[in-house]
Formats: structure tokens, C-alpha cells, sequence
């Protein structure tokens, strides 16, 4: 697989070093010239100085035959500007950008670019796992649905304790997919399963009713 | 001076021919010295590395065949390789690390870039990189 990579700071070389023990031919774009040096001192002729932004450099890097396309400089517009070039002009397959400012994602998403990793969302999700007092925790965005996947703790002095599922006035389009219990194995609810203490539920929420689900499961 | 495993790296200008002689001087011929003569065929990043380059290929394979001969009228008989590669140097380097040469020797002419003189990106790469030594053969055009 040919993959084109923007930015040679440390995310994109040690990125461009596992990528190339796997296997891949890489190439990475890095504007400054000492950072290039040191990739290609380090890596082999795999890196190149240019900017990722514009037409004439990635056309020279064979953005035609990419299979993929990676964007982790430290500036979104940039990851933004070249993924989209990418996308669009150059028709490569699947682009992946690095996003700085979680406010971008959904900009990110609307200029069609496939994946978008936020650093500063995941260790919130790690944060948001690792501390009880927070309700929920965001695993998965669906965006395309407008839905989002959540882990629900609940707590021993919730209301939902010794209800069933029916019983429960979850808000509309709200799903319980998994209930994971100690000692057992993980398993999806019915309408007559019996919620416990501290069970972990898998739900499918919207962004505007995780609040009411929260509520119900936890109590406020 | 004389050297066992000698490389010779060509581009088809003037000053191959006499590298390739100079090269044949300085092997030892009786105790089996060898001598590789290869063509890097640079292959830009927009083709695929095994990309059919045809006029390019072309051009290599008369560059091996004409400095075959040259090695021939000397009684020697060398090893011709094409290569194709992203850049010439690190493969010239990797090709002297993987065939143990004792020795790189280029044929190098006068260049003039932006009004000064210019050995280009390739030989000073050979000079910094070589696992071994370097003889630079300097063609004079008047």
C-alpha cells in the first residue's frame, strides 16, 4: 500500500517508521529542512520537503496512486487543506487527519475526509472511563446517523434498580445493546431483563437525549 | 593501489569510459577482482517503483552495453546492472554495502548550477555515505 504522509513532527515519523516496518512504501511531506534531513538520515530516502498544501508537491509525490492519505501536521487548516486536496483531486481512497481543535471535527467531516483523530478526545475518553462520577462515556460517534454509542455505569442507589427494561422510560431512539455484569458473560437485554447495581450498559443514544438517558439510568 | 571489488556507477556522460578504464587498471585481475558497473534508473514518486520506463530503460541499457565494450577492449569483463529507484544515491551506497566493494568510482563532469560549480546531490551523498573508498575520476571539458 503507498501511503502519503503530511507533517514529519514526531507523530508523523514515528507513524512513518511503524508504517514502513509493516511493510508499506511511505512517503512523508515535511515543510522544513532539517526536520527532512533527519527523517531521510534516519529512515532512507522516504521523506521529502514540501508543502502538503499545495497541487505541484503532491502531485510529484504520486498523490495520484496513494492508497491513503495522512495529515498530522500540529495545524488543522493545513491537515484540512491537504486531505482535501487529496480527496478530491487527487481521488485517493481513504484520508485520515489529525485534528488539534475538537471544535474542528465536524468541519472535518462536512469536506468529506474519512477519519478524524482527535488527541485531545481520546485522553477525554480516558479521562471520562477512569473518573465514576462522570455518567457517561462517549466509545463511539456515528456521525452519519447522528448517533453516538455510550457506557453506562449504574450506580447502587439508581432508580432503575430492580426494573426491567419496558419498565424503564427510556427517550425515544435510545437503545440498550449490551449489559456487561460481573461474573458474567456480556449479554444483550430483552424487554424483561432486570437491571442491577453496578451493571455496565452499552447504549445507542443521540447527542440530545444522552442527558435523559443518563437521568434514567442513574438517576438525577 | 589496487582494489578487489570495485563499483562503477554510470549515467551515460562522456567521463564513464574513462572511469571504467580506470577502474579496470585498478583491479586486481589475477586474484579475481570484479568489477560491477550499474545504471540507476530514477523513478519519480508519482510511478510506481517497477514502473516500465521505457525510453529510460532504453537509454540504460546502451549506456551498460557501450561501457561493456569499453571493459572488453581493456581484456576485462565486467558486470552490468540496472537498477530502478526513487534516488541514485542511497542505491549506490546500498549496492557497495551489499556487494562488499572496496571501492565506488565515478566519472564525474564540470556542471554549472545557478553560475557555480556543482558536483550535484548524488556524489556528495556517495562521498558521506560510502562503506568504502572513493575515487572520483574528473573529466576535463574545455
Amino acid at each position: 500500500m503507498y501511503i502519503i504522509v503530511v507533517g514529519g513532527g514526531q507523530v508523523g515519523y514515528y507513524l512513518a517508521k511503524a508504517l514502513m516496518d509493516e511493510g508499506h512504501e511511505l512517503l512523508v511531506l515535511e515543510k522544513d529542512a532539517a526536520r527532512t534531513a533527519f527523517i531521510c538520515n534516519d529512515l532512507g530516502s522516504v521523506c521529502v520537503r514540501g508543502d502538503g498544501c499545495e497541487m505541484t508537491t503532491l502531485a510529484e509525490a504520486g498523490a495520484g496512486r496513494a492508497d491513503m492519505f495522512i495529515a498530522v501536521t500540529g495545524e488543522d487548516e493545513d491537515n484540512l487543506v491537504s486531505c482535501q486536496a487529496a480527496k478530491h483531486k487527487f481521488n485517493v481512497p481513504r484520508t485520515v487527519a489529525r485534528i488539534n481543535n475538537p471544535k474542528n471535527e465536524t468541519i472535518f467531516k462536512k469536506m468529506g475526509i474519512d477519519v478524524t483523530i482527535s488527541s485531545t478526545n481520546i485522553i477525554m475518553e480516558s479521562i471520562e472511563e477512569e473518573m465514576p462520577t462522570h455518567p457517561l462515556t462517549h466509545l463511539l460517534d456515528i456521525q452519519e446517523q447522528g448517533l453516538e454509542i455510550v457506557e453506562i455505569k449504574i450506580p447502587p442507589h439508581s432508580p432503575a434498580i430492580g426494573k426491567t427494561v419496558k419498565e424503564l422510560s427510556l427517550p425515544a431512539g435510545n437503545t440498550l445493546s449490551l449489559i456487561i455484569r460481573s461474573q458474567q458473560k456480556p449479554f444483550v437485554p430483552d424487554k424483561d431483563t432486570i437491571l442491577e447495581a453496578e451493571d455496565q450498559i452499552i447504549a445507542i443514544t443521540t447527542p440530545e437525549s444522552e442527558e435523559a438517558l443518563g437521568t434514567t439510568l442513574r438517576g438525577s | 593501489m589496487e582494489f578487489h571489488k570495485i563499483l562503477v556507477p554510470v549515467t551515460g556522460s562522456t567521463a564513464d569510459d574513462e572511469a571504467i578504464r580506470l577502474a579496470c587498471r585498478l583491479t586486481k585481475k589475477k586474484n579475481k577482482g570484479k568489477i560491477w558497473v550499474i545504471y540507476v534508473v530514477t523513478v519519480k514518486r508519482s510511478l510506481p517503483l517497477d514502473a516500465e520506463i521505457e525510453p529510460e530503460v532504453k537509454k540504460a541499457e546502451d549506456v551498460l552495453n557501450r561501457i561493456s565494450n569499453v571493459a572488453e577492449n581493456e581484456d576485462y569483463e565486467v558486470e552490468t546492472d540496472l537498477l530502478q529507484a526513487r534516488e541514485a544515491g542511497p542505491t549506490i551506497v546500498d549496492e557497495a554495502v551489499e556487494r562488499e566493494a572496496d571501492l565506488i568510482l565515478m566519472g564525474v563532469i564540470y556542471k554549472r548550477r545557478f553560475g557555480q560549480f556543482s558536483l550535484g546531490s548524488v556524489v556528495p551523498y556517495v562521498l558521506q555515505n560510502s562503506p568504502c573508498e572513493v575515487i572520483l575520476y574528473h573529466q576535463y571539458t574545455p
